[in-house]
């Protein structure tokens, strides 16, 4: 069960990839598909299950394009 | 899973005090990790309202523009004396400048010098990739023997070019500095103790001790010649062990004493 989530604004990702290097459970991967202007890889959230909401990939992300969300399981009080 | 819900709460993204404006800098460059480790301190002592800011030129140049506070801009190297005068006309801000090491370490070596020998009560956070950012990697003084650059395509020689500028020791041998410490931005663990330092430097600052400096090791992709990825390496096997981290000098209070010449009869 992913305790976390992130989102890429990817009109503001360069494609340097330390979200990728960074990232301790290998949530990240370099695109094959998807590439800047300048031709370098954009990262995907590809294995969301294994985020743990570390928040490393915000972090050192140069381009402030990477957001992180965490799940917090709130008890129904109905 | 009846009766427990699953909210969302934000943990990490662009710093309050970083503006939406896109920076500007090469894929891969630390400068942007630096703009938010300097964001998220300021957010964290809660000086926003007293901070300012001073860029020259450079790659550091407009990173006065990314942040929500107040700042200024000086001309290429001149960035000590202007912060030396917002300094002393507002003495209870805390004022700090970005300097790159074209600017610090060659053009404004004097100004630089003379702002640590008044003990002027501000800040400088000086980036440190080991050569001439914005105008194509050309040789700096920073640049270690040996490296490449487009000056020094055979490696820098220091019969010809000269020896290696280690910024943080010599601040440490002015007796009007306070605080004079090397961080890098090369992994979380080096990220977090980058805050810590710049920290300590501004609650320096704010004590009014003396002059502080915290050097910042960045990795320069483009002009190294390297990936993103391969320059984080290169900045953890080849610049740490000649630019060594930690902090070299942090005291409370800098001796004024003047020793007596003359004889008073």
């Amino acid at each position: 069960m992913a305790k976390g989530e992130i989102t890429i604004t990817e009109s503001l990702c360069k494609g340097c990839g330390y979200c990728v290097l960074f990232c301790n459970r290998g949530c990240l991967t370099l695109s094959k598909e998807k590439f800047t202007s300048l031709g370098m890889a954009l990262p995907v959230f590809s294995d969301p299950e294994k985020c743990n909401a570390c928040a490393v990939c915000a972090w050192m992300c140069p381009d402030f394009a990477i957001e992180v969300y965490k799940f917090v399981e709130t008890k129904a009080t109905a | 899973m009846t009766g427990a819900t699953l909210a969302k709460t934000k943990v990490a993204g662009r710093p309050r005090l970083k503006n939406a404006t896109p920076v500007w800098y090469c894929p891969g460059c630390g400068y942007g990790i630096i703009t938010r480790v300097t964001c998220e301190v300021i957010e964290e002592m809660g000086i926003e309202d007293i901070a300012i800011g001073i860029a020259p030129g450079g790659c550091a140049g407009p990173e006065g523009t990314y942040i929500d506070i107040d700042y200024g801009h000086a001309a290429h190297g001149r960035a000590q004396a202007v912060t030396t005068g917002v300094k002393r006309a507002n003495p209870k801000a805390v004022v700090f400048n970005w300097q790159g090491d074209g600017d610090l370490a060659a053009i404004g070596m004097g100004g630089w010098m003379h702002a640590m020998l008044r003990a002027e009560t501000f800040t400088t956070i000086f980036l440190n990739n080991a050569g001439y950012g914005s105008t194509g990697g050309q040789m700096a003084p920073t640049t270690p023997a040996g490296m490449r650059s487009s000056t020094s395509i055979y490696g820098k020689d220091p019969r010809t070019a000269g020896f290696t500028v280690h910024v943080a020791e010599m601040a440490a041998t002015m007796p009007g500095v306070a605080y004079s410490a090397r961080v890098a931005i090369n992994t979380p663990a080096n990220f977090r103790r980058a805050k810590e330092a710049l920290r300590r430097a501004f609650e320096k600052q704010m004590a009014g001790v003396g002059y502080s400096i915290v050097e910042f090791l960045s990795p320069c992709p483009p002009n190294w010649g390297l990936t993103p990825i391969e320059a984080m390496r290169f900045v953890e096997e080849k610049l740490i062990p000649i630019f060594p981290l930690g902090v070299f000098k942090d005291v409370d209070s800098i001796d004024y004493s003047m020793p007596a010449f003359y004889e008073n009869k």
